[in-house]
């Protein structure tokens, strides 16, 4: 197709040949902005597994610790895409697991943010309130959360209900602070303004601090299913037999090192995909933070 | 016609061609206010005794160094800061808040983010109800938007403005309820010589219509003469007024190439004066 079928003619005349120049740049350019990061980070992956395989099939390394890339691709693959044989050592596929994990996070993260948030916002808005909470809020936010796992376990044994105050309890801090400080920091001279218009009290809330707080929140919630995501993997591995936290410390016991790393990776992706997902929303929700979110 | 009010601003003036009669419109007493530092608990004075007469429909400019007090008094103005000593009345009550009756172009811009600009320039109709209709509305806002040259950025956010194009957004969010009271934080601070001449020039044109009172802070000697009925130079903090000089050169004297006349050099001279005494006597330290 040549350049005069897309235009037509009289809004071709109106363009110089330097005009139509720029034009193929720019699009070359935007195709670059929306493909160009993927394709390196595919590329960049593509030569990481590469140079994995090799050192993995080298021998450098006994393949009892190391798997091979292809291997334990193909366990994490096949864990995800299958269900487990009955007769199988280890019960559940990863897929199975997977599930259990995200369910007990997203109970446990769902939790905090129904706690944290209006938590938060109160702390914010009411200095009594802040006063009264924010010696607890400090207090249990400093202390390691991972030492309060066997105290749980005390209370409640090797259930779910343990794993998801856990993960509440992870996830909690992060996204109460955030709220907090959201409102907390909201610029003064926009509230000014919206008083000046007339807000009143209720208005300014609505209309000033929340939206001002929105991208704390989406901060804080984006940490917590971060701290969530170690708390309910902890807890896991304490014990129980469900999760992926537990299909680790099977896969140790058994000397599978491909389902091992096969686990890893997929926390890594999970991770990533969590991490991804809450800017988009940021960025969907919150605009005017684009740029400072890229 | 671009300069052209709608009918609501000659209403809001009753449709008087001249206040002869000097109505006091905003009237400070003694006024002395501040704030109250969180850090090291303590209060700063911002203003001290601070007594001044603002007549209805006329232009009053603030002049005076940085930190001296401008602002707080026009918050003073709008109700966002209250009077520790003395008093501040609009229209012959005391102020204890904002109101319609007053508008405000924040020298920080403070325009809402998450607001485009039509949304912006509309909010002070979310809030208060001032008896227009929807379509009434939109046409205000239509008419102010190309009042200030941003017609066309109706749906941008104000990061995607430039610094002057958002002071712009903030003039046309003051000016659009059409308010009795248009309080201007150095509303051109951040517009370019060559538009600020020229939005000098239709402020003029436009307040000359609506009779607005108006109080206006700036930093530029000549953009009061230009603008001022009367110039407040403010000492240094704690604020007080040093002098008040009446600018009776003719109107409109953007048009009327009033720089070339002797007495607004003279005029420009007194001020400077008055102003470098302040800038000098700040460079020994604070108070
Ligand atoms: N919100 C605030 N909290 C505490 N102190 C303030 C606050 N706003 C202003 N001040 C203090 O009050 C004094 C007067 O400030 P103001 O903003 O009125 O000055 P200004 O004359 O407008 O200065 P500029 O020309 O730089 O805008 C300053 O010394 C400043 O430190
Ligand atoms: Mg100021």
């Amino acid at each position: 197709m040549s350049e005069d079928e897309l235009h037509t003619p009289e809004k071709s005349d109106q363009y110089s040949d330097a005009d139509r120049i720029r034009e193929v740049k720019l699009s070359f350019g935007s195709l670059w902005d929306q493909y160009g990061t993927s394709a390196v980070t595919v590329l960049n992956l593509t030569v990481f597994f590469i140079f994995w395989e090799i050192f993995a099939r080298s021998g450098v390394v006994n393949q009892v610790f190391f798997p091979t890339a292809s291997g334990m691709l193909q366990t994490l693959f096949e864990g995800l895409t299958s269900r487990a044989p009955p007769d199988a050592i280890i019960s559940g596929q990863i897929i199975d697991h997977l599930l259990y994990t995200l369910r007990t996070l997203t109970i446990g993260v769902l939790l905090a943010c129904a706690i944290g948030i209006p938590g938060g916002l109160l702390m914010g808005g009411n200095r009594y309130i802040e006063r009264i909470l924010s010696p607890y809020v400090w207090g249990l936010a400093s202390l390691p959360r991972i030492a309060l796992v066997p105290l749980f376990i005390l209370f409640m044994g090797f259930t779910v209900k343990m794993q998801v105050t856990i993960v509440t309890l992870a996830a909690l801090f992060p996204i109460m602070i955030n709220a907090w400080a959201g409102v907390k920091t909201t610029e003064k001279s926009l509230i000014a303004a919206a008083k000046v218009f007339g807000a009143n009290r209720r208005q300014i809330y609505s209309n000033v601090v929340l939206p001002y707080t929105l991208p704390f929140i989406i901060a804080g919630v984006q940490q917590g299913i971060g701290r969530g995501m170690v708390g309910v993997i902890i807890a896991e591995i304490f014990g129980g037999s469900n999760g992926l936290g537990f299909l680790i410390v099977r896969s140790a016991d058994t000397f599978n090192s491909e389902l091992m790393y096969a686990v890893l990776l997929l926390l890594v992706i999970i991770s990533l995909s969590f991490i991804k997902i809450t800017r988009m929303i940021e960025v969907y929700i919150a605009p005017w933070r684009q740029q400072v979110i890229m | 016609m671009r300069l052209a009010v709608s009918d609501a601003a000659d209403q809001i003036t009753g449709g008087r061609a001249v206040p002869e009669e000097k109505k006091p419109v905003i009237v400070a007493k003694n006024l002395t206010v501040g704030y109250k530092l969180h850090r090291e608990r303590k209060l700063l004075t911002a203003l001290r005794d601070i007594t001044i007469t603002i007549n209805k429909g006329e232009f009053v400019c603030l002049l005076g160094p940085s930190g001296c007090g401008k602002s707080t008094f026009i918050n003073a103005i709008s109700g966002i800061v209250l009077p520790w000593e003395g008093s501040m009345e609009v229209d012959g009550k005391p102020v204890t808040g904002p109101g319609p009756d007053r508008a405000m172009v924040f020298q920080d811009y403070a325009l809402m983010p998450w607001r485009t600009v039509e949304s912006n320039i509309r909010m002070p109709f979310e809030f208060q109800n001032l008896g227009l209709s929807k379509a009434e509305i939109d046409e205000r806002i239509a008419h102010y938007l190309d009042l200030v040259d941003l017609t066309g950025f109706e749906k941008s956010y104000p990061y995607e403005l430039s610094g002057g194009m958002r002071q712009r957004v903030g003039i046309a969010r003051a000016l659009v309820t059409e308010p009795k009271i248009l309080l201007a934080d150095e509303p051109f601070a951040a517009i370019d010589a060559m538009t600020r001449e020229s939005m000098q020039s239709e402020l003029e044109q436009f307040v000359s219509k609506t009779k607005q009172t108006v109080v206006f802070i700036t930093h530029s000697i000549d953009e009061a003469i230009i603008l001022g009925d009367r110039i407040a130079v403010i000492s240094r903090r704690p604020g007080r007024i040093k002098e008040v000089i009446d600018i009776d050169l003719p109107r409109l004297r953007f048009d009327s190439d009033v720089k070339s006349l002797p007495e607004y050099s003279e005029m420009r001279e007194r001020i400077w004066d008055l102003v470098k005494d302040e800038a000098r006597s700040g460079a020994h330290g604070e108070e």
